[in-house]
């Protein structure tokens, strides 16, 4: 038996001891346990980060899809507001040119008219000139030269009666 | 019992006799290395049952060599964890009956050496030799003699204090039971002591447990101290 305070062998063993010790539960208990606390904080801390980072990125997506959307919309109401424009000047141009139409068909109509009614009058006063020399034939009992007669009296009544007859 | 209340020779390797304190350290060291290795291969990253203790025993020493020393010293935890665990099971190895470690001087001293070592060596390393040196002659030329036997004192004052707190309760407590065994056989129960049952509790619990772990706990506390004190 050692004595009650003794320094003996049992120092040397207990320093070589307590490094053992120090050095087994370094390795097996603390560094690994350490790492393993440290190793879960950041890859909480990374998760987190992550999800802050999508959000972030979500968020910005977000707005850039409502700005197309914007765009999109303000585009799509252009057009047709560019296709209302295009097809009342359409419009506009078919009935002008309709109308113009429309007028020129008049105007041909009534130089058809014209022509028919000058026509007309031209053919009868050939018929009255004739009349009126067949009436003075019988009158003066006188064959006038036809034709050269004719020519004086078409002559007298495009003078005298053509305002008449135009009323 | 007569002869006195000083470690056991248990055996003899080559000349060099091996102590109670020894092969029970030894014990201990065999169940920390087992338990080490068990508790920590099945570690997982989302803790369970017993990982969550481990966890939180680590971590609890972590923080309290932090918070002592400082964040800069975080890596003497393990040191400062081994042997708060050491000390805490070797303090209260006496409930079953064996032998503390720590009621031998030697064992005390040892620890409270590397204590010392350590304080000069980190005292060195962080300050520099001339700075570590130029400490002693602080705050007056003439206090060198007080500042080298404090720094001396240190090791002797903290191995005694544990030392004579478990040797204390250790030579306590074989009274007691040698007091209960005889007042047993007073009653013709020399075989059956039956005095030894109940009595002991309250001051198994007081020398035991309390000192025990008070101590173990002032142990580490102090050698934080000297050493974080010696590197700032």
């Amino acid at each position: 038996m050692f004595g009650l305070v003794e320094f003996n062998s049992t120092f040397i063993f207990q320093i070589v001891n307590a490094l053992v010790i120090f050095l087994v539960l370094r390795h097996f208990l603390f560094k690994p346990v350490t790492e393993m606390m440290e190793k879960r904080t950041k890859s909480i801390e990374d998760s987190f980060k992550e999800a802050e980072l999508k959000t972030k990125k979500s968020e910005e997506l977000k707005a850039e899809y409502e700005a197309k959307l914007n765009e999109i919309k303000e585009e799509k109401n252009k057009m047709i507001e560019d296709a209302t424009r295009r097809a009342q000047n359409r419009s506009d141009e078919i009935i002008a040119a309709a109308q113009e139409e429309a007028d020129r068909l008049a105007e041909k109509a009534r130089a058809e008219i014209e022509r028919e009614k000058q026509k007309m009058m031209n053919e009868l006063k050939g018929e009255i000139s004739q009349l009126a020399i067949g009436a003075a034939e019988k009158i003066i009992e006188k064959d006038i030269d036809e034709n050269t007669h004719k020519q004086l009296i078409d002559n007298f009544i495009d003078k005298a009666g053509e305002t008449q007859w135009q009323n | 019992m007569t002869e006195g209340f000083g470690p056991k020779i248990v055996g003899e390797i080559a000349g060099i006799y091996i102590s109670e304190t020894v092969v029970v350290t030894w014990i201990i060291m065999a169940v920390f290395t087992i338990l080490a290795i068990a508790v920590t291969r099945n570690f997982d990253k989302i803790p369970t049952g017993v990982q969550n203790v481990v966890e939180m025993l680590v971590d609890a020493m972590n923080k309290f060599t932090a918070q002592t020393m400082g964040e800069d010293k975080k890596g003497f935890a393990p040191y400062m964890g081994t042997l708060f665990l050491f000390l805490l099971v070797a303090n209260l190895i006496g409930l079953l009956g064996l032998r503390p470690p720590t009621a031998d001087v030697n064992t005390t001293f040892a620890l409270s050496v590397l204590t010392f070592v350590m304080t000069i060596g980190f005292g060195i390393k962080s300050k520099g030799i001339v700075k570590y040196i130029k400490s002693f002659f602080e705050p007056l030329p003439f206090l060198v003699p007080l500042n080298i036997l404090g720094e001396l004192a240190n090791p002797i004052s903290l191995s005694f204090r544990l030392f004579g707190n478990i040797v204390g309760g250790v030579i306590i407590m074989s009274l007691v039971y040698g007091g209960l065994a005889t007042l047993s056989g007073a009653l013709g129960l020399e075989s059956i002591p039956i005095f030894q049952a109940v009595i002991p509790v309250a001051l198994h619990a007081y020398f035991d447990v309390f000192a025990g772990i008070l101590q173990s706990f002032i142990f580490v506390m102090l050698s934080m101290v000297f050493i974080s004190g010696a590197m700032d």
